[in-house]
Protein backbone atom coordinates (compact mmCIF):
# COMPACT_ATOMS: atom_id res chain seq x y z
CA UNK A 1 0.00 0.00 0.00
CA UNK A 2 2.35 2.14 0.78
CA UNK A 3 3.97 1.87 -2.52
CA UNK A 4 1.10 3.24 -4.26
CA UNK A 5 0.64 6.87 -2.20
CA UNK A 6 3.79 6.89 -3.59
CA UNK A 7 3.17 6.72 -7.34
CA UNK A 8 2.39 10.31 -9.07
CA UNK A 9 2.18 9.26 -12.53
CA UNK A 10 2.49 12.85 -13.38
CA UNK A 11 5.83 12.50 -12.03
CA UNK A 12 7.01 9.19 -12.97
CA UNK A 13 5.39 10.16 -16.53
CA UNK A 14 4.73 5.82 -17.08
CA UNK A 15 2.36 3.67 -16.04
CA UNK A 16 2.68 0.75 -13.07
CA UNK A 17 2.88 -1.74 -16.17
CA UNK A 18 4.98 0.18 -18.49
CA UNK A 19 2.30 1.64 -20.46
CA UNK A 20 1.78 5.03 -22.07
CA UNK A 21 -0.97 7.58 -20.34
CA UNK A 22 -2.85 7.07 -23.82
CA UNK A 23 -2.07 3.10 -24.27
CA UNK A 24 -4.55 0.18 -24.68
CA UNK A 25 -3.42 -2.78 -22.93
CA UNK A 26 -2.73 -6.05 -25.64
CA UNK A 27 -6.05 -7.00 -27.14
CA UNK A 28 -7.15 -9.98 -29.31
CA UNK A 29 -10.35 -11.08 -30.18
CA UNK A 30 -10.96 -14.32 -32.35
CA UNK A 31 -14.40 -14.91 -34.00
CA UNK A 32 -16.69 -18.20 -33.76
CA UNK A 33 -14.97 -19.34 -31.48
CA UNK A 34 -18.45 -22.09 -30.46
CA UNK A 35 -19.87 -24.14 -32.90
CA UNK A 36 -23.08 -24.95 -30.95
CA UNK A 37 -24.01 -20.74 -30.74
CA UNK A 38 -25.57 -18.57 -33.53
CA UNK A 39 -22.43 -16.63 -33.33
CA UNK A 40 -19.51 -16.22 -31.02
CA UNK A 41 -15.90 -14.51 -29.63
CA UNK A 42 -13.23 -15.11 -27.44
CA UNK A 43 -11.36 -11.89 -26.40
CA UNK A 44 -8.51 -11.60 -24.61
CA UNK A 45 -7.54 -7.85 -23.23
CA UNK A 46 -4.49 -7.76 -20.83
CA UNK A 47 -5.25 -10.51 -18.05
CA UNK A 48 -9.05 -10.29 -19.05
CA UNK A 49 -10.56 -13.59 -20.68
CA UNK A 50 -14.06 -13.23 -21.78
CA UNK A 51 -16.34 -15.96 -24.11
CA UNK A 52 -19.28 -14.19 -25.74
CA UNK A 53 -22.34 -16.32 -27.25
CA UNK A 54 -25.55 -15.12 -29.58
CA UNK A 55 -28.35 -17.53 -29.99
CA UNK A 56 -31.48 -16.18 -32.09
CA UNK A 57 -33.49 -14.29 -33.27
CA UNK A 58 -35.41 -17.32 -31.52
CA UNK A 59 -38.66 -17.24 -29.65
CA UNK A 60 -38.73 -15.67 -26.86
CA UNK A 61 -39.71 -17.88 -24.04
CA UNK A 62 -41.11 -17.62 -21.09
CA UNK A 63 -43.94 -15.63 -23.38
CA UNK A 64 -44.36 -12.40 -21.66
CA UNK A 65 -41.27 -11.47 -22.16
CA UNK A 66 -41.98 -11.04 -25.92
CA UNK A 67 -42.84 -7.97 -27.53
CA UNK A 68 -45.16 -8.07 -30.91
CA UNK A 69 -42.68 -5.17 -31.94
CA UNK A 70 -39.42 -5.72 -31.86
CA UNK A 71 -36.92 -8.30 -30.30
CA UNK A 72 -35.97 -8.25 -26.63
CA UNK A 73 -32.26 -8.44 -26.35
CA UNK A 74 -31.53 -10.50 -23.15
CA UNK A 75 -27.63 -10.38 -22.14
CA UNK A 76 -26.44 -12.41 -19.21
CA UNK A 77 -23.14 -11.29 -17.78
CA UNK A 78 -21.44 -13.95 -15.53
CA UNK A 79 -18.18 -14.11 -13.84
CA UNK A 80 -16.78 -17.65 -13.39
CA UNK A 81 -16.05 -18.53 -10.09
CA UNK A 82 -12.12 -19.07 -10.53
CA UNK A 83 -12.21 -15.53 -12.70
CA UNK A 84 -11.11 -13.74 -9.70
CA UNK A 85 -8.39 -13.96 -6.80
CA UNK A 86 -10.56 -15.19 -4.05
CA UNK A 87 -13.15 -17.17 -4.86
CA UNK A 88 -16.88 -16.09 -6.35
CA UNK A 89 -19.78 -17.63 -5.42
CA UNK A 90 -21.56 -18.94 -9.06
CA UNK A 91 -25.29 -17.58 -8.68
CA UNK A 92 -25.85 -14.32 -10.33
CA UNK A 93 -25.06 -11.30 -8.00
CA UNK A 94 -26.19 -7.99 -7.39
CA UNK A 95 -23.40 -6.79 -10.09
CA UNK A 96 -23.82 -9.63 -12.46
CA UNK A 97 -27.60 -7.99 -12.97
CA UNK A 98 -26.85 -4.71 -13.10
CA UNK A 99 -24.14 -5.31 -16.17
CA UNK A 100 -26.35 -7.47 -17.78
CA UNK A 101 -28.94 -5.01 -17.79
CA UNK A 102 -26.42 -2.37 -18.96
CA UNK A 103 -25.26 -4.66 -21.57
CA UNK A 104 -28.56 -5.48 -23.11
CA UNK A 105 -29.29 -1.97 -23.39
CA UNK A 106 -25.86 -0.56 -25.33
CA UNK A 107 -26.79 -3.65 -27.17
CA UNK A 108 -30.33 -2.86 -28.25
CA UNK A 109 -29.09 0.53 -29.20
CA UNK A 110 -27.37 -0.80 -32.54
CA UNK A 111 -29.98 -4.04 -33.24
CA UNK A 112 -32.38 -3.51 -35.60
CA UNK A 113 -35.00 -4.90 -33.20
CA UNK A 114 -37.93 -4.12 -35.37
CA UNK A 115 -36.94 -6.73 -37.78
CA UNK A 116 -37.83 -9.97 -35.53
CA UNK A 117 -41.01 -9.18 -33.29
CA UNK A 118 -41.76 -11.65 -30.84
CA UNK A 119 -38.17 -12.63 -30.66
CA UNK A 120 -35.20 -13.28 -27.85
CA UNK A 121 -31.56 -12.31 -28.90
CA UNK A 122 -29.55 -14.07 -26.12
CA UNK A 123 -26.17 -13.17 -25.72
CA UNK A 124 -23.94 -14.83 -23.05
CA UNK A 125 -20.82 -13.40 -21.74
CA UNK A 126 -19.02 -15.17 -19.54
CA UNK A 127 -16.08 -14.21 -17.53
CA UNK A 128 -13.29 -16.43 -17.54
CA UNK A 129 -10.90 -14.61 -16.26
CA UNK A 130 -10.58 -10.90 -15.06
CA UNK A 131 -8.53 -7.92 -14.14
CA UNK A 132 -10.18 -4.47 -14.34
CA UNK A 133 -12.77 -3.23 -17.53
CA UNK A 134 -14.12 -6.51 -17.99
CA UNK A 135 -17.63 -4.72 -18.53
CA UNK A 136 -15.97 -3.21 -21.71
CA UNK A 137 -14.29 -6.28 -22.61
CA UNK A 138 -17.76 -8.10 -22.64
CA UNK A 139 -19.59 -5.85 -24.77
CA UNK A 140 -16.63 -5.40 -27.30
CA UNK A 141 -17.08 -9.40 -27.49
CA UNK A 142 -21.01 -9.45 -27.41
CA UNK A 143 -20.64 -6.39 -30.35
CA UNK A 144 -18.57 -8.89 -32.60
CA UNK A 145 -20.41 -12.00 -31.50
CA UNK A 146 -23.43 -10.51 -32.95
CA UNK A 147 -22.35 -9.23 -36.06
CA UNK A 148 -20.61 -12.91 -36.51
CA UNK A 149 -24.27 -14.22 -35.86
CA UNK A 150 -25.29 -12.10 -38.89
CA UNK A 151 -27.79 -10.17 -36.91
CA UNK A 152 -28.23 -7.08 -38.61
CA UNK A 153 -27.05 -3.88 -36.90
CA UNK A 154 -26.28 -0.18 -37.50
CA UNK A 155 -22.83 -0.39 -36.18
CA UNK A 156 -20.57 -2.54 -33.87
CA UNK A 157 -20.35 -1.42 -30.25
CA UNK A 158 -16.60 -0.29 -28.88
CA UNK A 159 -15.70 -0.10 -25.86
CA UNK A 160 -13.12 1.04 -23.44
CA UNK A 161 -12.25 1.55 -19.85
CA UNK A 162 -11.02 5.27 -19.04
CA UNK A 163 -10.65 6.92 -15.91
CA UNK A 164 -8.09 9.15 -13.85
CA UNK A 165 -5.47 7.28 -11.72
CA UNK A 166 -2.56 8.35 -9.80
CA UNK A 167 -2.92 12.13 -10.82
CA UNK A 168 -3.53 11.54 -14.32
CA UNK A 169 -6.20 10.96 -17.01
CA UNK A 170 -5.47 7.31 -18.22
CA UNK A 171 -6.68 4.73 -20.67
CA UNK A 172 -7.92 1.48 -19.83
CA UNK A 173 -7.14 1.16 -16.17
CA UNK A 174 -6.11 -2.12 -14.71
CA UNK A 175 -6.52 -3.30 -11.39
CA UNK A 176 -3.80 -1.79 -9.43
CA UNK A 177 -4.67 1.71 -10.95
CA UNK A 178 -8.51 0.84 -10.66
CA UNK A 179 -7.73 0.73 -6.43
CA UNK A 180 -5.74 3.47 -6.83
CA UNK A 181 -6.73 6.34 -4.06
CA UNK A 182 -7.59 8.92 -6.31
CA UNK A 183 -9.32 6.49 -8.85
CA UNK A 184 -11.90 7.26 -11.14
CA UNK A 185 -13.60 4.22 -13.23
CA UNK A 186 -15.55 5.56 -16.56
CA UNK A 187 -16.82 2.44 -18.81
CA UNK A 188 -17.16 4.19 -21.72
CA UNK A 189 -18.67 2.38 -25.19
CA UNK A 190 -19.35 4.22 -28.40
CA UNK A 191 -20.79 3.49 -32.06
CA UNK A 192 -17.99 3.89 -33.58
CA UNK A 193 -18.96 5.42 -37.15
CA UNK A 194 -21.50 7.80 -35.68
CA UNK A 195 -19.88 8.37 -32.67
CA UNK A 196 -23.07 7.75 -30.29
CA UNK A 197 -22.53 6.70 -26.68
CA UNK A 198 -24.47 3.55 -25.79
CA UNK A 199 -22.94 2.57 -22.78
CA UNK A 200 -21.39 4.86 -19.57
CA UNK A 201 -21.05 4.70 -16.09
CA UNK A 202 -18.90 6.47 -13.60
CA UNK A 203 -17.30 5.72 -10.35
CA UNK A 204 -16.04 8.17 -8.62
CA UNK A 205 -15.78 12.16 -9.44
CA UNK A 206 -14.40 14.57 -12.05
CA UNK A 207 -13.95 18.07 -12.90
CA UNK A 208 -15.41 19.31 -15.82
CA UNK A 209 -12.15 19.74 -17.56
CA UNK A 210 -10.94 16.13 -16.68
CA UNK A 211 -13.83 15.09 -17.69
CA UNK A 212 -13.72 16.24 -21.33
CA UNK A 213 -10.64 15.08 -21.54
CA UNK A 214 -11.63 11.35 -20.56
CA UNK A 215 -14.46 11.29 -22.55
CA UNK A 216 -11.53 12.51 -25.80
CA UNK A 217 -9.28 9.86 -24.68
CA UNK A 218 -12.25 7.31 -24.43
CA UNK A 219 -13.57 8.19 -28.51
CA UNK A 220 -9.98 7.53 -28.85
CA UNK A 221 -9.78 4.06 -27.16
CA UNK A 222 -12.65 3.17 -28.59
CA UNK A 223 -11.54 3.62 -32.47
CA UNK A 224 -8.38 1.34 -31.38
CA UNK A 225 -10.60 -1.20 -30.07
CA UNK A 226 -13.30 -1.19 -33.17
CA UNK A 227 -9.99 -1.63 -35.57
CA UNK A 228 -9.24 -4.99 -33.67
CA UNK A 229 -13.08 -5.74 -33.49
CA UNK A 230 -12.92 -4.91 -37.40
CA UNK A 231 -10.01 -7.22 -37.84
CA UNK A 232 -11.20 -10.23 -36.12
CA UNK A 233 -14.37 -9.93 -38.13
CA UNK A 234 -13.02 -10.04 -41.67
CA UNK A 235 -9.61 -11.98 -41.15
CA UNK A 236 -11.54 -14.75 -42.19
CA UNK A 237 -12.47 -14.09 -45.27
CA UNK A 238 -10.15 -13.81 -48.10
CA UNK A 239 -12.11 -12.35 -51.38
CA UNK A 240 -10.17 -14.74 -53.57
CA UNK A 241 -10.97 -16.73 -57.20
CA UNK A 242 -11.13 -20.74 -56.85
CA UNK A 243 -10.19 -23.20 -58.95
CA UNK A 244 -10.01 -26.86 -59.15
CA UNK A 245 -7.48 -27.55 -57.04
CA UNK A 246 -8.68 -25.98 -54.18
CA UNK A 247 -11.68 -27.90 -54.43
CA UNK A 248 -9.85 -31.01 -55.15
CA UNK A 249 -7.75 -30.01 -51.59
CA UNK A 250 -10.94 -29.74 -49.86
CA UNK A 251 -12.82 -32.30 -50.64
CA UNK A 252 -9.95 -34.85 -50.77
CA UNK A 253 -9.68 -36.41 -54.16
CA UNK A 254 -11.05 -39.49 -54.13
CA UNK A 255 -10.54 -40.86 -57.47
CA UNK A 256 -11.68 -43.71 -57.49
CA UNK A 257 -14.91 -43.04 -56.46
CA UNK A 258 -15.23 -39.64 -58.81
CA UNK A 259 -13.85 -41.61 -61.77
CA UNK A 260 -16.86 -44.21 -61.06
CA UNK A 261 -19.67 -41.68 -60.41
CA UNK A 262 -18.07 -39.61 -63.76
CA UNK A 263 -18.15 -42.74 -66.02
CA UNK A 264 -21.54 -43.25 -65.11
CA UNK A 265 -22.35 -39.72 -65.73
CA UNK A 266 -20.87 -39.90 -69.05
CA UNK A 267 -23.02 -42.74 -69.88
CA UNK A 268 -26.43 -40.83 -68.69
CA UNK A 269 -25.12 -37.79 -70.25
CA UNK A 270 -24.83 -39.89 -73.05
CA UNK A 271 -28.37 -41.43 -72.74
CA UNK A 272 -30.03 -38.19 -72.47
CA UNK A 273 -28.25 -35.82 -75.08
CA UNK A 274 -29.91 -39.61 -76.85
CA UNK A 275 -33.04 -38.60 -75.81
CA UNK A 276 -33.07 -34.90 -76.59
CA UNK A 277 -32.29 -35.26 -80.20
CA UNK A 278 -35.52 -37.67 -80.20
CA UNK A 279 -37.38 -35.22 -78.38
CA UNK A 280 -36.39 -32.53 -80.05
CA UNK A 281 -36.96 -34.78 -83.71
CA UNK A 282 -40.67 -35.21 -82.07
CA UNK A 283 -40.96 -31.36 -81.62
CA UNK A 284 -40.45 -30.58 -84.87
CA UNK A 285 -42.50 -33.50 -86.28
CA UNK A 286 -45.27 -31.98 -83.99
CA UNK A 287 -44.75 -28.24 -85.51
CA UNK A 288 -44.89 -29.72 -88.73
CA UNK A 289 -48.32 -31.11 -88.42
CA UNK A 290 -49.42 -27.82 -86.86
CA UNK B 1 -17.68 -2.49 -58.56
CA UNK B 2 -15.09 -3.95 -55.82
CA UNK B 3 -16.45 -6.47 -53.82
CA UNK B 4 -15.31 -6.22 -49.97
CA UNK B 5 -15.43 -7.58 -47.04
CA UNK B 6 -18.00 -5.39 -44.76
CA UNK B 7 -19.00 -5.42 -41.20
CA UNK B 8 -22.19 -3.77 -39.88
CA UNK B 9 -22.19 -0.02 -40.06
CA UNK B 10 -19.01 0.37 -42.59
CA UNK B 11 -19.57 2.80 -45.39
CA UNK B 12 -20.56 1.27 -48.57
CA UNK B 13 -21.33 3.99 -50.77
CA UNK B 14 -21.61 8.30 -50.05
CA UNK B 15 -23.87 8.70 -53.84
CA UNK B 16 -27.75 7.73 -53.66
CA UNK B 17 -27.89 4.26 -54.99
CA UNK B 18 -31.03 1.97 -55.02
CA UNK B 19 -30.53 0.25 -51.98
CA UNK B 20 -30.07 -3.95 -52.23
CA UNK B 21 -30.63 -6.60 -49.73
CA UNK B 22 -28.60 -5.52 -45.89
CA UNK B 23 -28.07 -1.96 -46.28
CA UNK B 24 -29.39 1.63 -44.82
CA UNK B 25 -29.04 4.82 -45.49
CA UNK B 26 -28.41 7.47 -42.55
CA UNK B 27 -27.23 10.79 -43.39
CA UNK B 28 -27.67 10.47 -47.04
CA UNK B 29 -24.92 7.62 -46.99
CA UNK B 30 -25.15 4.01 -47.81
CA UNK B 31 -24.07 1.49 -44.65
CA UNK B 32 -23.70 -2.59 -44.95
CA UNK B 33 -26.53 -3.40 -42.17
CA UNK B 34 -24.10 -7.08 -41.67
CA UNK B 35 -21.24 -9.14 -41.71
CA UNK B 36 -21.04 -9.32 -45.77
CA UNK B 37 -19.14 -8.89 -48.70
CA UNK B 38 -20.55 -5.80 -50.47
CA UNK B 39 -21.79 -5.38 -53.95
CA UNK B 40 -21.77 -1.96 -55.34
CA UNK B 41 -22.07 -1.41 -58.94
CA UNK B 42 -23.69 2.05 -60.59
CA UNK B 43 -26.72 2.43 -59.77
CA UNK B 44 -27.70 0.10 -56.84
CA UNK B 45 -25.71 -0.73 -53.53
CA UNK B 46 -26.07 -4.28 -51.48
CA UNK B 47 -24.83 -6.42 -49.63
CA UNK B 48 -24.83 -10.27 -49.64
CA UNK B 49 -24.65 -11.70 -45.84
CA UNK B 50 -22.33 -14.41 -44.62
CA UNK B 51 -24.10 -15.25 -41.58
CA UNK B 52 -27.21 -15.33 -40.33
CA UNK B 53 -30.71 -17.26 -40.07
CA UNK B 54 -33.03 -18.06 -42.20
CA UNK B 55 -36.05 -15.21 -42.93
CA UNK B 56 -38.86 -16.71 -44.80
CA UNK B 57 -39.44 -14.94 -47.97
CA UNK B 58 -42.83 -15.33 -50.04
CA UNK B 59 -41.85 -18.31 -53.22
CA UNK B 60 -39.20 -19.78 -51.42
CA UNK B 61 -38.34 -23.50 -51.23
CA UNK B 62 -37.97 -25.14 -47.45
CA UNK B 63 -37.38 -28.13 -46.61
CA UNK B 64 -39.20 -28.97 -42.74
CA UNK B 65 -39.29 -31.07 -39.98
CA UNK B 66 -42.50 -31.28 -37.96
CA UNK B 67 -41.86 -30.77 -34.46
CA UNK B 68 -45.93 -31.22 -33.30
CA UNK B 69 -48.94 -32.61 -34.39
CA UNK B 70 -52.30 -31.87 -33.35
CA UNK B 71 -55.48 -32.80 -34.53
CA UNK B 72 -55.84 -29.61 -37.22
CA UNK B 73 -52.84 -29.94 -38.35
CA UNK B 74 -48.51 -30.29 -37.86
CA UNK B 75 -46.28 -27.79 -36.79
CA UNK B 76 -43.56 -27.29 -38.98
CA UNK B 77 -39.46 -26.33 -37.93
CA UNK B 78 -37.78 -24.52 -40.91
CA UNK B 79 -34.74 -23.03 -38.66
CA UNK B 80 -36.62 -19.72 -38.53
CA UNK B 81 -37.88 -18.04 -35.26
CA UNK B 82 -41.40 -19.19 -35.61
CA UNK B 83 -43.10 -22.33 -36.52
CA UNK B 84 -44.66 -23.16 -39.31
CA UNK B 85 -48.45 -24.50 -39.65
CA UNK B 86 -49.33 -27.08 -42.21
CA UNK B 87 -53.31 -27.88 -41.76
CA UNK B 88 -54.13 -31.58 -42.20
CA UNK B 89 -56.69 -30.94 -45.11
CA UNK B 90 -53.21 -30.11 -47.36
CA UNK B 91 -52.01 -33.15 -46.46
CA UNK B 92 -52.49 -36.35 -48.48
CA UNK B 93 -50.38 -38.77 -46.19
CA UNK B 94 -50.35 -38.42 -42.14
CA UNK B 95 -47.34 -37.40 -40.43
CA UNK B 96 -45.60 -37.84 -37.50
CA UNK B 97 -43.13 -35.91 -35.34
CA UNK B 98 -39.40 -36.17 -37.25
CA UNK B 99 -41.41 -36.63 -40.85
CA UNK B 100 -39.18 -34.42 -43.57
CA UNK B 101 -41.21 -32.19 -45.75
CA UNK B 102 -40.91 -29.76 -48.21
CA UNK B 103 -42.96 -26.83 -49.13
CA UNK B 104 -43.15 -23.67 -50.78
CA UNK B 105 -43.20 -20.31 -48.68
CA UNK B 106 -46.82 -18.47 -50.18
CA UNK B 107 -47.21 -15.58 -47.43
CA UNK B 108 -44.96 -14.18 -44.51
CA UNK B 109 -46.76 -12.51 -42.24
CA UNK B 110 -46.08 -9.66 -39.83
CA UNK B 111 -44.81 -11.93 -37.11
CA UNK B 112 -42.42 -13.35 -39.41
CA UNK B 113 -44.07 -17.02 -39.54
CA UNK B 114 -44.95 -18.51 -43.39
CA UNK B 115 -47.57 -19.49 -44.83
CA UNK B 116 -46.89 -22.62 -46.70
CA UNK B 117 -48.11 -24.42 -49.63
CA UNK B 118 -47.76 -27.60 -51.77
CA UNK B 119 -46.19 -29.48 -48.66
CA UNK B 120 -44.98 -32.69 -49.95
CA UNK B 121 -43.21 -35.65 -47.34
CA UNK B 122 -39.69 -36.46 -48.62
CA UNK B 123 -39.45 -40.21 -47.78
CA UNK B 124 -36.17 -41.73 -46.91
CA UNK B 125 -32.67 -40.15 -47.92
CA UNK B 126 -30.66 -37.83 -45.87
CA UNK B 127 -31.09 -34.85 -44.20
CA UNK B 128 -28.31 -32.26 -43.36
CA UNK B 129 -27.90 -28.48 -42.82
CA UNK B 130 -25.52 -25.38 -43.93
CA UNK B 131 -25.52 -21.62 -43.26
CA UNK B 132 -29.06 -20.56 -44.65
CA UNK B 133 -27.84 -17.53 -46.07
CA UNK B 134 -25.32 -19.02 -47.70
CA UNK B 135 -27.85 -21.44 -49.76
CA UNK B 136 -28.24 -19.69 -52.59
CA UNK B 137 -24.98 -20.34 -53.96
CA UNK B 138 -25.68 -23.96 -53.67
CA UNK B 139 -28.66 -23.26 -56.29
CA UNK B 140 -26.13 -20.73 -58.14
CA UNK B 141 -27.99 -18.91 -61.39
CA UNK B 142 -31.06 -20.70 -62.73
CA UNK B 143 -30.12 -23.62 -60.77
CA UNK B 144 -26.42 -24.12 -62.50
CA UNK B 145 -24.87 -25.06 -59.07
CA UNK B 146 -27.82 -27.56 -58.23
CA UNK B 147 -27.39 -29.17 -61.80
CA UNK B 148 -23.95 -29.92 -61.20
CA UNK B 149 -24.20 -31.00 -57.65
CA UNK B 150 -26.88 -33.52 -59.18
CA UNK B 151 -24.95 -34.65 -62.09
CA UNK B 152 -21.66 -34.81 -60.08
CA UNK B 153 -23.01 -37.18 -57.12
CA UNK B 154 -25.50 -38.69 -58.80
CA UNK B 155 -28.04 -37.60 -55.87
CA UNK B 156 -31.46 -36.88 -56.12
CA UNK B 157 -31.12 -33.55 -53.90
CA UNK B 158 -33.54 -30.62 -52.81
CA UNK B 159 -32.41 -27.71 -51.70
CA UNK B 160 -33.94 -25.46 -49.19
CA UNK B 161 -33.54 -21.47 -48.68
CA UNK B 162 -33.92 -22.44 -44.84
CA UNK B 163 -30.63 -24.15 -45.16
CA UNK B 164 -31.75 -27.27 -44.97
CA UNK B 165 -30.66 -30.13 -47.89
CA UNK B 166 -32.21 -33.13 -48.50
CA UNK B 167 -30.49 -36.01 -50.52
CA UNK B 168 -31.03 -39.29 -51.45
CA UNK B 169 -29.00 -42.20 -53.59
CA UNK B 170 -26.43 -41.51 -55.38
CA UNK B 171 -22.71 -40.54 -53.57
CA UNK B 172 -23.92 -38.97 -50.93
CA UNK B 173 -20.53 -38.58 -49.00
CA UNK B 174 -19.06 -36.71 -51.76
CA UNK B 175 -21.41 -34.58 -51.86
CA UNK B 176 -21.79 -33.61 -48.44
CA UNK B 177 -17.87 -33.02 -48.77
CA UNK B 178 -18.29 -30.98 -51.68
CA UNK B 179 -21.20 -29.00 -50.15
CA UNK B 180 -19.26 -28.28 -47.61
CA UNK B 181 -16.46 -26.65 -48.81
CA UNK B 182 -18.86 -24.61 -51.07
CA UNK B 183 -20.65 -23.80 -48.09
CA UNK B 184 -17.10 -22.68 -46.55
CA UNK B 185 -16.25 -20.72 -49.83
CA UNK B 186 -19.55 -19.09 -50.85
CA UNK B 187 -18.35 -15.54 -50.89
CA UNK B 188 -15.71 -16.41 -53.31
CA UNK B 189 -15.54 -15.87 -56.82
CA UNK B 190 -14.84 -18.74 -59.47
CA UNK B 191 -17.25 -21.48 -57.50
CA UNK B 192 -19.13 -22.52 -60.24
CA UNK B 193 -16.52 -22.97 -62.49
CA UNK B 194 -14.11 -25.01 -60.28
CA UNK B 195 -17.04 -27.15 -58.84
CA UNK B 196 -17.60 -27.63 -62.88
CA UNK B 197 -13.44 -28.65 -63.32
CA UNK B 198 -13.81 -30.52 -60.25
CA UNK B 199 -16.53 -32.79 -61.87
CA UNK B 200 -15.47 -32.68 -65.43
CA UNK B 201 -18.68 -31.15 -66.43
CA UNK B 202 -17.49 -28.70 -69.17
CA UNK B 203 -19.29 -25.33 -69.94
CA UNK B 204 -20.29 -26.18 -73.63
CA UNK B 205 -22.13 -29.23 -72.04
CA UNK B 206 -24.10 -27.10 -69.83
CA UNK B 207 -25.39 -23.93 -72.03
CA UNK B 208 -27.17 -26.22 -74.40
CA UNK B 209 -28.98 -27.91 -71.66
CA UNK B 210 -30.28 -24.61 -70.77
CA UNK B 211 -31.59 -23.15 -73.89
CA UNK B 212 -33.21 -26.42 -74.31
CA UNK B 213 -35.21 -25.80 -70.84
CA UNK B 214 -35.75 -22.62 -72.03
CA UNK B 215 -37.28 -23.56 -75.48
CA UNK B 216 -39.18 -26.32 -73.58
CA UNK B 217 -40.98 -23.46 -71.39
CA UNK B 218 -41.74 -21.73 -73.91
CA UNK B 219 -43.38 -24.36 -75.61
CA UNK B 220 -45.53 -25.96 -73.54
CA UNK B 221 -45.83 -23.64 -70.48
CA UNK B 222 -46.43 -26.04 -68.03
CA UNK B 223 -43.16 -26.51 -66.68
CA UNK B 224 -43.60 -23.91 -63.17
CA UNK B 225 -41.48 -21.87 -62.16
CA UNK B 226 -39.37 -23.79 -59.59
CA UNK B 227 -38.34 -26.11 -62.27
CA UNK B 228 -35.28 -24.11 -62.23
CA UNK B 229 -34.92 -24.82 -58.48
CA UNK B 230 -36.48 -28.49 -58.26
CA UNK B 231 -36.76 -31.60 -60.82
CA UNK B 232 -39.87 -32.61 -60.76
CA UNK B 233 -39.10 -35.09 -63.07
CA UNK B 234 -38.88 -38.07 -60.18
CA UNK B 235 -41.74 -36.14 -58.41
CA UNK B 236 -43.33 -40.02 -59.13
CA UNK B 237 -40.97 -41.86 -57.94
CA UNK B 238 -40.58 -40.09 -54.60
CA UNK B 239 -44.02 -40.60 -53.74
CA UNK B 240 -43.97 -44.15 -54.06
Amino acid sequence: MSKEEIVDYKKTKKRLDGRKMDELRPLSIKVGVIPNADGSAYLEWGQNKVYAAVYGPREALPKHTQNPYKAVIKAVYRMASFSVPDRKRPGPNRRDHEISKVLSEALEKVVFVNQFPNTEIAVMVEVADSNAGSRVACLAAAACALADAGIPMKDLVSAVGVGKAFNEIVLDLNKDEEDAPDAVDVPFAIMPNTGEIVLLQMDGLLTRKEWDSVSALGIKGCQQVYEVQKKALTERFTVEELNKKAVEKAVGVEINSNKEVMSEKKVDKKEKEVKAEKKGKEDKAKKVRK
Amino acid sequence: MSKKIVVPGELISEERKRLGSNVFVANGKIYAKVLGVSDVDKDQASVVPLEGKYLAKPDDIVIGVVTRVVFAGYGINLNASVDSFIPTKAMRDQLRVGDVVMAKVESVDELKEADLIFPRRLIGGEVFEVVPVRSPRLIGKNGSMLELLKKGTGCELIIGKNGRIWARNGNIELLKKVIAFIEENAYKSNLTNAIQDFFGVTLEEKVPFNQQRNDNRVESETIEEESEVIDYSNEGELNE
